[in-house]
């Protein structure tokens, strides 16, 4: 029986950020977005839904009188981004 | 990318999730100021000490206040550095700890060759002997001495070599790594020679720990910089 592929990281714009924020330490959001090529409002739109779920922690600061919005990935994100490859490794061995 | 959302196929998933992690690595940078802003200091001061003590000659000042004075362009180039930062990687937290140790390791060292000799001498005196130098074939009348830890050169440059090599392989750096053996190397030559070539050798340890791999990182930082624009 495979594992299901969970569903807020098998999507392309989170899988992208989860990918980049498992990398690194922390980036601020105006890194995410230009490494993942998306827009700021669907780049939004996807971290909230990573942060409803626990996958990632946003901070937003200021830094130097800017808005500044930095986002890290949590424990649980760690661990459910290590499930996801796990059980995609299972399905490509099947697929072989 | 990803401006569209649609279906991942399970290869599709795999390559993204390289792809990003690759995006992250090649992110990476490093503008190599800072190596080579001590590396330039450290060498100065070391070289100029040798000299000084070659030519029997004193400067009117103590050249080694250019590495104190080093100390504000470094906090410049941080804060400089830090606003151009889009994100930390999980080493930089290591890296930057380690050679916060070995500031204050260099710190207390320095403090030690200025504290202890001064203190020993009063604990001698304290007890009512002193230390002599004294010629072995007489020829010289004995000489009163202050309490020094010889050769002390020598423990800096197993200082100098220590975040050196750590930063090396945490980076998977090899100039770093290449520089702190050298370093390790030139230790060891340093216990056995006088202690003024030991300054030589300090002279050597800046260029090969830090100039030289400083120079290497600013070449693939400018590399870098032109290809992205």
């Amino acid at each position: 029986m495979f594992k299901e592929l969970d569903p807020i990281l098998h999507s392309q714009l989170r899988l992208a950020v989860m990918s980049l924020l498992i990398s690194v330490k922390e980036a601020e959001f105006t890194f995410i977005k230009e490494k993942t090529n998306s827009t700021a409002g669907n780049l939004s739109v996807q971290v909230q839904k990573l942060k409803e779920v626990g996958y990632i922690e946003v901070n937003k600061q200021f830094k130097d009188n800017y808005p500044q919005t930095t986002c890290k990935v949590t424990p649980k994100g760690i661990e459910a981004f290590e499930n996801y490859v796990k059980a995609l490794q299972e399905y490509l061995q099947v697929g072989k | 990318m990803a401006k569209e959302e649609h279906e991942l196929s399970e290869q599709q998933s795999l390559k993204l999730i390289t792809d990003m992690i690759q995006k992250a690595k090649e992110s990476y940078y490093d503008t190599g100021i800072s190596p080579i802003l001590w590396g330039s200091a450290v060498f100065l001061a070391s070289f100029i000490t040798f000299l000084q003590l070659q030519f029997d000659y004193k400067l009117p000042f103590d050249i080694w206040l250019i590495v104190l004075f080093a100390i504000v362009p470094q906090i410049v180039i941080s804060i400089r550095e830090s606003k151009f930062q889009k994100f930390r990687s999980h080493t930089d937290t290591a890296v930057d700890a380690i050679w916060i140790v070995y500031a204050a390791t260099l710190f207390g060292l320095i403090l030690y060759q200025n504290i202890v000799p001064s203190v020993t001498n009063k604990l001698m005196n304290a007890e009512g002997w002193r230390m002599v130098k004294h010629t072995i074939d007489n020829s010289r009348t004995d000489e009163a001495l202050l309490p020094f830890a010889p050769s002390f050169t020598s423990v800096f440059l197993l200082v100098y070599a220590f975040p050196t090599l750590a930063t090396g392989l945490i980076k998977h750096f090899k100039p770093m790594i290449i520089g702190a053996i050298i370093t390790y190397g030139l230790f060891i030559v340093s216990c056995f020679i006088e202690n003024k070539y030991d300054m030589l050798l300090s002279a050597i340890t800046a260029l090969v720990c830090w100039f030289i791999p400083g120079f290497i990182l600013r070449k693939k930082y400018l590399k870098q910089k032109k290809s992205s624009v």
